[in-house]
């Protein structure tokens, strides 16, 4: 479902100086899969989630999604793919404080580059049912739990239907038991609904939770 | 329904912003509200007083024609008035004979002249003329009489004045009929007070600070005997072509022809008309740069806040936004902060003409109003683009990760 091919990363610090995050990465992810991509930090592993979920453009390799060499499509198609394809889920939760719980799960439909099927706005009453957050919906996001936000930004992962939730150290920012809820739910909806999922973790405990590792090591996968 | 809600998000996250950098807001929007304002008062200054001159005009009565001195290129560019020839009274002999003129009457004119009684001074414009400047100018009595062909033949020392200078120099107006005022070094007695044309207000008296006095009466003071202007009515509206004619024939035997001109009042207003639209014009460009230097506080500020929501930028992004979208949404933000200042603008320069109305005719037109909001939007729009780019040229992955 999505194919990394030889893809490498550079950062040009100065003139002189460049950083390489990633090196010939090859990798293929098929559908329905719940990876963990493991490794001390600076290792290259948030680089590979950004570049897998189109946030940045490999400085070399291609990515392919379903089938489709998605290396070089311009910004727009590339943002509608990112749009209906992929749902992010970060440690810093990164929602938007001036929208309520229900304006932000509902912001990526705001996006959205063609009619949906749906209507999202009872898409997202349902996910706020669905996680625990009832009551919530009118409530800013710095005004409840972390772990409540984080549910928040899943559902918001989730309002689009996406193929594939990208988690960047999702619990991180949380208490163990607060934790372990959300890595329960990223688990139900892997295998309810068939999403596949992809974590970045340093923690060996949440990478234990996943059905495949993938370690890396100096922008390299070994 | 999507576009409502986008739109909705996009105005509400700009309000949201605004109320929690209220100080910020209000002092980017004051550059716009200042400039808004200058633009809109000396547009409504200018047609104010071209408005104001039109009545001014308008209350002299229609037909009325002048000879002047210099030619018509150097009147109507607005100079050549003061200077040039000077006409008499053989003049005034020749023009009465041409057909269809009603009325007729020299006009020597003397500005900034001084009247006084009871030890009150008012500064007025001397008009030495005839009888005939009376239904000529629709003159109108208050109290005492109007100036008669006994009066100019005589040449006495007898003169009219408005009640509104009448007023200032006596208790009441109807006493100061018979009375002496000093003008010149001469005594003059008031035959007859004449109504107010209006106007006036404006530093000047308009056409209420003029003293109507006998013609032969100025020779004291106009030692050549001459006079700037002669004033002549039209029968009808359709007999100024052939008047014009004629009577430039008739001048033409004593004058050269770049010596003098022949004109309708039409042409004269239009003249002030153009002169004012040019200094307005120039006036209303100058009051713009300000609103420039707003557009700038505005340029700064949507900078300021582009590297504040940095992250913002990044995460919506990340949801799948589009670099027209981070565009969309920052040109939204600068443009109702420049709507702001405009609006602000506008309901200042209502209260202000409000008031000034009492002086002159001042009023907004939809016009300034239109001017107005178009400008300030299209001020946050040429202002706003360059931060709005910013924001969307920013790789999504870099304004993610921005601490």
């Amino acid at each position: 479902m999505i194919k990394l091919q030889g893809v490498w990363k550079e950062y040009q610090i100065d003139r002189e100086i460049t950083f390489t995050a990633l090196k010939d990465i090859t990798l293929t992810i098929e559908k329905g899969e719940f990876i963990g991509v493991v490794g001390p930090s600076g290792c290259g592993k948030s680089t590979l989630m950004y570049v897998m979920g189109l946030l940045d453009q490999p400085t070399k390799g291609s990515i392919h999604v379903d089938e489709k060499n998605v290396t070089g499509l311009g910004d727009d198609k590339i943002s509608a793919l990112r749009n209906a394809f992929f749902g992010f889920v970060f440690q810093q939760f990164n929602l938007i404080n001036k929208l309520t719980v229900l304006e932000n799960i509902l912001l990526p439909s705001v996006y959205a580059s063609v009619k949906l099927s749906y209507d999202p706005l009872e898409k997202a009453r349902d996910l706020v049912d669905k996680f625990g957050l009832k009551g919530k919906e009118n409530s800013y996001p710095n005004k409840i739990s972390g772990g409540q936000q984080q549910r928040v930004a899943i559902a918001r992962a989730l309002i689009m239907h996406p193929e594939c939730i990208l988690a960047d150290e999702p619990t991180g920012n949380l208490d163990s038991k607060t934790g372990e809820s959300i890595l329960d739910l990223l688990s139900e909806l892997n295998r309810e609904e068939k999403i596949t999922i992809v974590v970045v973790t340093h923690d060996a405990h949440v990478a234990e939770r996943t059905r495949r590792t993938i370690k890396m090591v100096d922008g390299q996968i070994v | 329904m999507k576009y409502i809600r986008y739109l909705v998000f996009t105005i509400k996250s700009a309000f949201f912003d605004f109320s929690r950098s209220k100080g910020r807001t209000f002092l980017t929007s004051l550059g716009i509200l200042i400039g808004v304002m200058a633009v809109v008062l000396l547009m409504v200054l200018g047609l104010g007083l071209k408005r104001y001159i039109e009545q001014q005009f308008e209350s002299l009565g229609s037909n009325l024609m002048y000879v002047m001195p210099g030619s018509k290129a150097t009147i109507t560019r607005g100079g050549g008035i003061v200077g040039g020839i000077k006409f008499d009274d053989k003049d005034v002999r020749t023009i009465e004979k041409v057909k269809s003129i009603t009325y007729i009457a020299p006009g020597y004119a003397k500005a900034g002249s001084t009247v006084e009684a009871n030890g009150k001074t008012e500064i007025v414009e001397i008009v030495g003329s005839s009888e005939q400047i009376v239904p000529m100018f629709n003159l109108e009595v208050e109290y005492g009489r109007l100036m008669e062909k006994k009066d100019v033949q005589k040449g006495g020392k007898v003169i009219m004045l408005s009640t509104t200078v009448v007023e200032k120099l006596f208790d009441s107006a109807e006493e100061s009929v018979g009375k002496n005022v000093t003008m010149e070094n001469q005594n003059f007695k008031i035959i007859g007070v004449i109504k107010s044309k209006g106007g006036g207000g404006l530093g000047g008296g308009g056409l209420d600070d003029h003293a109507y006095i006998p013609f032969k009466a100025t020779y004291s003071f106009n030692p050549d005997k001459k006079f700037y202007a002669i004033y002549f009515k039209a029968e009808n509206k359709d007999a100024i072509p052939q008047i014009k004619e004629d009577v430039q024939r008739l001048l033409e035997r004593r004058y050269d022809k770049d010596d003098f001109s022949v004109l309708e009042q039409k042409e004269i207003m239009e003249t002030i008309s153009s002169i004012f639209s040019i200094i307005n014009t120039v006036l209303v460009a100058i009051a713009a740069i300000s609103l420039v230097v707003g557009g700038i506080g505005i340029m700064n500020i949507m900078y300021v806040t582009v590297t504040e929501r940095i992250r913002e930028i990044g995460i919506r992004r990340a949801l799948g936004a589009k670099k027209s979208d981070i565009l969309a949404q920052f040109l939204t933000e600068s443009v109702i902060l420049s709507l702001i200042g405009g609006i602000l603008g506008l309901t200042v320069s209502y209260v202000i003409v409000f008031f000034l109305q009492s002086l002159f005719p001042a009023y907004i037109d939809a016009q300034s109003i239109i001017l107005a909001l178009g400008v300030s939007s299209a001020i946050g729009i040429i202002f706003g683009v360059f931060p709005a780019k910013k924001a969307a040229d920013l790789t999504p992955m870099d304004a993610i990760r921005y601490e």
